[in-house]
């Protein structure tokens, strides 16, 4: 049998040890930011940065001699589409006819294939040419390319017609007849200086056209 | 290296260090970009001979470095061989717009937009002086003058003399009215012109109504009463 004094100290002492124990260890303040950077520093790389490592890791890729010559044509080929859309003369399409007959028509399809901007106006064009056998509306919104915005034959006998969208701005035009005869814009203002000796008309798309414009 | 009827191909950038990495896509990004500022120089040499687009490059050129719109220049180019017309010819008219373009600029003020310059330039060459259009400036010296201004050239495309289309025009400008009001005043003028009357004279009428419709607006505003008329 322990003696009473014994056993009480022995008991002290266990319960000192086990109060230490169940004292929480002590915690630095930087404690919780070393946590949140080695939490960060786990966490799975994003969509861009893994598209960064994909683009720079090597791998080893295998083709045929025929994919191979088929890759470089079609290769070619998006090099000749895209140097093609270069020389397009204008990105967003363009227009023209008679000013006092244009409307602006928002929203309508387009017979263009370059998205135009949001600014832009659809503007008619409207040449009377009876004997014509083709029309093309030919200016600076599409470079003065003939073949880039043909007329088409109304309803009404020897009404040509066109739609274009337009951004604001002013733009010199004329309409080509059967691919030789210049004719200026019965409608419109003339544009001033005849350079090379055939008139032209103009047109000013203004900024804001709640019901169309010709000025 | 080649293997069994296939090419195979190494390809990766992980093992290069890093800048040269870095440069390396950077490059692939960049080449995957179409060169946009090469569609001018391409419709130009797509249209015209080698010594008319060179003479017309180099005047293109020199209007950029002085800060002058460059596209109603190319334009000006193209409307030429569109129209078949010859290189000096071409030139010759590239040159000449260039010139009323460096002119409306310097008249016009350095803090003139692009649109404003083209419009000065086109009055110009309708005959304005440089002079109507300092004056101009110095009516809205804060305002954008662009549609004043193209509504005084489509007048002179009329008939309207330059001198009268210039003075109403720089009457218009000194006072409220807008530029919807602007463009059907010059329709209510073609149409008095189309239907026979003097264009000087269509211009001076149509002008004076829309400056007292401008007053009569203003003085009648509620709260505020138009002076007596003195007996």
């Amino acid at each position: 049998m322990p003696e009473p004094g014994e056993g009480g100290g022995e008991r002290d002492a266990l319960a000192d040890v086990i109060r230490t124990l169940r004292e929480p260890p002590p915690i630095g303040a930087e404690f919780d930011a070393r946590v949140m950077n080695a939490v960060r520093r786990d966490r799975p790389p994003g969509v861009w940065a893994r598209a960064w490592e994909w683009l720079g890791e090597p791998r080893t890729v295998a083709f045929s001699p025929a994919a191979g010559l088929a890759m470089a044509a079609g290769l070619l080929l998006v090099v000749a589409a895209t140097l093609r859309l270069i020389d397009q003369p204008t990105g967003g399409g363009a227009v023209a006819g008679s000013a006092e007959t244009q409307d602006v028509v928002n929203g309508a399809a387009r017979p263009v294939a370059m998205p135009a901007p949001a600014s832009a106006q659809r503007i008619r064009f409207v040449l009377y040419a009876r004997d014509a056998g083709r029309v093309a509306l030919v200016g600076d919104f599409n470079g003065w390319d003939a073949s880039a915005t043909p007329l088409r034959r109304a309803a009404t006998a020897g009404v040509w017609t066109v739609e274009v969208p337009l951004v604001p701005g002013r733009y010199t035009y004329a309409f080509l007849v059967d691919g030789t005869r210049w004719v200026a814009d019965p409608a419109a203002p003339r544009a001033v200086g005849d350079d090379f000796g055939t008139p032209s008309s103009a047109i000013q798309v203004p900024a804001t056209s709640p019901g169309g414009s010709s000025l | 290296m080649k293997t069994s009827g296939s090419w195979t191909v190494h390809a990766g950038l992980a093992g290069r260090s890093g800048a040269g990495a870095l440069a390396l896509r950077l490059a692939l990004l960049i080449a995957a970009v179409p060169a946009a500022g090469a569609a001018q120089d391409a419709r130009l040499a797509a249209r015209l001979d080698p010594a008319t687009r060179t003479a017309v490059e180099a005047t293109i050129d020199t209007a950029r470095s002085r800060g002058l719109p460059v596209e109603p220049l190319a334009a000006k180019a193209l409307e030429g061989a569109s129209k078949r017309a010859e290189g000096a010819r071409i030139v010759a008219a590239v040159r000449a717009l260039a010139g009323e373009l460096a002119t409306a600029r310097d008249a016009l003020g350095p803090s003139a937009t692009p649109a404003e310059i083209v419009s000065g330039a086109s009055a110009l060459r309708a005959g304005v002086s440089a002079a109507t259009l300092r004056r101009l400036r110095a009516t809205r010296p804060a305002g954008p003058v662009t549609t004043h201004l193209a509504m005084l050239v489509d007048l002179i495309g009329r008939g309207v003399p330059a001198e009268s289309a210039s003075v109403a025009t720089l009457v218009l400008a000194g006072s409220t009215i807008g530029d919807a009001d602007l463009m059907a005043v010059r329709r209510l003028v073609e149409r008095d012109i189309a239907l026979g009357t003097p264009p000087a004279a269509a211009t001076s009428v149509r002008v004076s109504a829309a400056i007292q419709d401008a007053l009569r607006a203003t003085t009648n505003v509620p709260g505020v009463s138009r002076a007596p008329k003195r007996p």
